[in-house]
């Protein structure tokens, strides 16, 4: 664990891993906005797997996809603005809201995971792998480095 | 340390009360016996049944993940806490923040579906609502305790 404590340029290893994960969730909170702004424009990208033209179960998904979009930017997307605007000022709220927001990036992945295994078990993999762990991993980065913000 | 104050013992009894042991019994319910009417009562109604695959799965994956991470996270925070730990108020404001993250979830996509059935009363306090005020209220507090430091 001394590791994450070790200055790499501006900050600890283990800050530099939370920065990360949350520019990773930001990649997935974009992907999201995107996918409000233009539906179709998502399902021709592949950021969102049902359309709302589709038959009753598509278009059942299709509105629970669109409620977690729209929950993403009314409270993860705020949180992780705060998280990174204090992490980088080197701020004790930013390490509170740095917290919170990969909390929310190791559960949600996690709900997808056994929600939709059965049918799309590659997106799943991609999640975990691309925000779950990372999301693990900047939190114990955090910890580890709780000392070194300020307030 | 962080001693107890009067409003951290408000909050621990009221999410043990509120948010802790109902959704303890209720996800417990619906990992293990997913199926049964009496989950099926809990969670969406009485005599109510799953809309559709879609439904049923939403709650199946939100009652894993609230039984594997948001839970577990709740009960450490909430003797962290007690015991006057600063991890304790980590943890609380993280599990506050899932609290409210995927009840906004559940506004977006179950509220028409539930609201009728329950009405403004029950919707807003013990159904929804608190699980949205505690989960505020302990990003909120935690938040100004972990400042304070």
């Amino acid at each position: 664990m001394k590791m994450l404590k070790k200055e790499v340029g501006r900050f600890p290893v283990g800050v530099w891993i939370a920065i990360v994960a949350i520019l990773a969730l930001f990649l997935g909170w974009g992907m999201q906005a995107y996918s409000l702004f233009d539906w179709d424009g998502a399902l021709y990208l592949g950021l969102q797997n049902e359309r709302f033209t589709g038959d009753a179960a598509e278009r059942a998904w299709a509105q629970e996809s669109w409620g977690v979009a729209m929950a993403d930017m009314l409270w993860p997307l705020p949180i992780g603005i705060v998280a990174l605007t204090g992490i980088l000022r080197r701020r004790f709220y930013g390490f509170a809201a740095g917290l919170m927001e990969l909390s929310i990036g190791i559960y949600f992945p996690l709900v997808f995971a056994f929600q939709r295994w059965a049918t799309y078990p590659e997106t799943v993999v991609v999640a975990i792998f691309l925000w779950t762990i990372p999301s693990l991993l900047g939190i114990i980065g955090l910890w580890e480095n709780r000392e070194y913000f300020d307030e | 340390m962080l001693e107890p104050t009067l409003i951290t013992w408000i909050l621990v009894v009221f999410g043990l009360l509120f948010v802790f042991l109902p959704m303890l019994f209720i996800q417990l319910l619906m990992v293990l016996r997913p199926h049964s009417q009496k989950t099926r009562d809990i969670c969406i109604g009485k005599g109510e049944d799953w809309r559709d695959k879609t439904h049923f799965r939403m709650s199946f994956g939100a009652g894993w993940a609230d039984l594997v991470i948001w839970l577990p996270l709740l009960a450490a925070g909430s003797i962290g806490v007690l015991m006057g730990q600063v991890w304790g108020y980590a943890l609380w404001a993280a599990s506050g923040a899932i609290s409210v993250y995927i009840n906004i979830i559940l506004w977006f996509s179950e509220r028409e579906y539930v609201y009728p059935a329950y009405g403004p009363l029950v919707y807003y306090t013990y159904f929804w609502g608190f699980f949205v005020y505690w989960g505020v209220a302990v990003v909120v507090y935690s938040v100004l305790r972990l400042v304070t430091i």
